[in-house]
């Protein structure tokens, strides 16, 4: 299991052992609170009484449309923009300057030092976050061994290639051993190896108990690697569960193939709409309610069933009908 | 498990402040930027040294050429002119016509022909003050020599009236002047040039985009200070190397006597110069938050540069009377303080009760400064692109 870290590994101590101990002491307080927070520019509301959780262990997905409010919430959760109305909560208390500096954070503008070397600045940051001259450095080495940077450590960061200042602008938020970690589109601009080392990392640290939310477009990877996701759009929080939560309600599908039905065969159930043919294959839509087992028994009327198969709406899919039923 | 790592982070390493100052130095020492401001501040503070022996007239004195029998009033015009503290270099001129020619190339300044009773001096728009008098009291004593008195009888009457200071001057007096001129001309090269570097190293980090990372690890003001008090004693580095090489050039000019910047000149100077430097420092840091791109840095700076041209002028205004009411009203005004405070003290004694005034004052102006540009720093910092207006940064 990716969350069990060997704690004798030098390159993970550091970036690793707080969150763990933290997370035996604490159970089940551990939890990133988002209450009500609300937040206008002018006539823009760009929050609006947003609220939402993030437990311990958990890996929350935060999409939405570009604008639609989740920077916001998350500059407001570390204290770098002040809200209107509402408070985030860490282990029930609304946050402090001290607990937001155990927050790790990657903020949707990346930025570092140009011209500082990658581990130096690396430690520079984790002694910013309290951690001893050697414990810094010894993390940032670790880190950058675990993203396969070791050989750049001595290069200037304006050096690296884009990706490669990701991986360290990740690094940066992990350095410290962060209690909570808020990212902002960490995986904007990976490669594909570079996204499976960032959600193995991630996965990492939220079984060792580390609240983590991001955000991101990459609904199929949302959808892959999170325990919950909220939808957010224009400033409000349209829907938040796990993915299986969020299908409940939505729309039912059913692939038949009966090839022995005509051409233009209709199952006659009611409720139940043709979306799609392909071959002698039909894709039903089933309206909120209507039990499969009609469909599953018509489609028997007319000839031997060689399939009939449940699908499950993507996350994409959920994602695109909870806006438009907004919208609408 | 070692015991090193065995306990959550907590607060054990080493204070904000000082690891943000601790980065400034490092970074700041390896920029090419200090080696080469360095020496260009080095060089500039020998050419002022050496410029104020010029207009000091220390090293110019007055070329009198004489010619024909006046050439017997020589060693008693040299004596004369030296007792009436005028520095002159003497010449023969063999050729009186040549000898004019000369002044009126301006090679010389001053030439006596005729006897040594009656010598006429020519020279070419103005005489050079008490050169009449000593030349005039040369050919006295060149007059009452031919009436037959004795050396020691001329000496006797031609005698100077004996002058009683009631307060006298010491005689490091004039030369504390010189050191305080220079030591104002380090202070404000060095105030505006540490407080453009704290100025540009805001909007870098802003328009790095590190800065949204350090506001949610780091206090704003705490930030502010750590920055304002790396690039302060990278300053401090910097004005030592240039001090070291300001002494020496003291020495080789001779415009003033080493031991007249003495070692408590030296040490006020040095905490005006960090309470100068903290005032405008955190003066420039909340202008530079307002804007995000280093091409306008220098226009959002500008008012702060116009108060400190003004200090400049001020101390200048100040030197010829450094306890009259101008001088002492500017010395204690924050923005004008660290500068004219400085030279005043160098030059006279100020009393005390004024220069704790001023120290009172100018703090309180630096914790003021400090507060309202850590509102304006975090309000101001994120926001990239256009310029943000001064109030709405105050507000907000």
């Amino acid at each position: 299991m990716m969350g069990v870290v060997e704690k004798g590994k030098p390159a993970e101590r550091g970036a690793t052992e707080e969150s763990g101990e933290g997370a035996d002491t604490n159970g089940g307080a551990r939890v990133l609170e988002v209450a009500g927070i609300s937040k206008r520019y002018g006539d823009l509301v760009a929050l609006d009484n947003l609220a939402f959780e993030v437990h311990a262990g958990e890996l929350f997905g935060f999409v939405g449309r570009n604008g639609a409010g989740k920077t916001t919430t998350m500059r407001i959760a570390l204290g770098v923009l002040a809200p209107d109305a509402g408070v985030v909560r860490w282990l029930g208390v609304p946050l402090t300057f001290e607990a937001r500096r155990r927050i790790g954070y990657m903020p949707e503008e990346r930025g570092l030092y140009p011209k500082m070397h990658v581990a130096e600045q690396l430690a520079y940051l984790g002694e910013l976050h309290g951690m001893t001259g050697g414990e810094a450095r010894d993390s940032a080495l670790g880190w950058l061994d675990r993203f396969g940077l070791a050989d750049r450590r001595d290069a200037e960061l304006q050096a690296l290639s884009l990706g490669n200042q990701q991986r360290v602008q990740l690094a940066a938020a992990l350095v410290f051993g962060p209690d909570v970690l808020v990212l902002d589109e960490p995986f904007a601009g990976l490669d594909p190896v570079a996204v499976d080392v960032m959600a193995g990392v991630l996965r990492e640290r939220a079984d060792a108990g580390v609240p983590v939310i991001f955000s991101s477009h990459e609904l199929e990877l949302v959808e892959r690697l999170c325990d919950r996701v909220g939808i957010i759009d224009r400033g409000k929080l349209l829907a938040c569960g796990t993915v299986g939560e969020l299908r409940a309600g939505g729309q039912e599908r059913r692939w038949v193939d009966v090839p022995g039905a005509r051409a233009n065969w209709d199952p006659g159930v009611p409720g139940v709409r043709l979306e799609q043919a392909d071959g002698t294959r039909r894709l039903f839509e089933l309206d909120a309610g209507i039990d499969d087992q009609a469909l599953l028994k018509a489609a028997l009327a007319t000839g031997p069933v060689r399939e009939f198969e449940r699908v499950e709406p993507t996350l994409g899919e959920i994602f695109r009908s909870v806006i438009d039923g907004a919208a609408g | 498990m070692t015991a090193r790592s065995a306990g959550p982070v907590g607060a054990r390493g080493l204070p904000t402040i000082v690891l943000v100052a601790r980065h400034e130095v490092r970074m700041r020492m390896r920029s090419r930027v200090f080696v080469g401001g360095t020496i260009v501040m080095t060089v500039l503070v020998v050419i002022g040294i050496v410029a104020a022996s010029l207009l000091a007239g220390r090293t110019t004195p007055v070329r009198v050429g004489f010619s024909g029998d006046s050439q017997a009033l020589e060693r008693s015009f040299s004596a004369t002119a030296k007792a009436l503290g005028v520095n002159v270099s003497l010449s023969d001129i063999s050729d009186v016509t040549a000898g004019t020619a000369q002044v009126t190339a301006g090679t010389l300044d001053v030439l006596v022909t005729g006897s040594s009773s009656a010598p006429t001096a020519v020279a070419k728009t103005a005489i050079p003050a008490n050169i009449e008098s000593a030349l005039s009291l040369a050919a006295e004593a060149a007059r009452l020599s031919d009436a037959g008195l004795s050396p020691a009888a001329i000496a006797s009457a031609m005698a100077l009236v004996p002058v009683q200071l009631l307060q006298p001057p010491s005689a490091k007096d004039n030369e504390n002047l010189f050191a305080s001129l220079a030591l104002g001309i380090v202070l404000w090269i060095a105030l505006g040039q540490y407080g453009n570097m704290v100025a540009q190293g805001v909007v870098e980090e802003k328009a790095t985009r590190i800065m949204e990372i350090m506001l949610a690890t780091i206090r704003p003001s705490r930030l502010l200070a750590g920055k304002v008090i790396g690039i302060g004693l990278v300053g401090l580095l910097q004005l030592t190397i240039v001090g070291a090489a300001a002494l020496v050039a003291v020495r080789v000019t001779n415009v003033a006597s080493i031991p007249a910047l003495g070692v408590g000149s030296i040490l006020a100077d040095i905490f005006w110069f960090l309470l100068g430097f903290l005032f405008y420092a955190t003066a420039y840091a909340a202008v530079a938050s307002l804007v995000s791109r280093q091409e306008e840095v220098q226009s959002t700076v500008a008012p702060i540069s116009v108060l400190q041209i003004a200090g400049y002028l001020l101390m200048y205004a100040a030197i010829p009377n450094p306890s009259g009411p101008l001088a002492t009203v500017c010395s204690l005004l924050p923005p004008f303080s660290p500068i004219v405070m400085a030279v005043r003290m160098a030059a006279s004694d100020v009393p005390l009760w004024q220069v704790a005034l001023a120290i009172a004052l100018t703090l309180a102006s630096i914790a003021g400064l400090t507060w309202l540009a850590g509102r304006i720093y975090s309000n101001a910092a994120l926001h990239l692109g256009t310029r943000v207006k001064f109030m709405k940064a105050f507000r907000g």
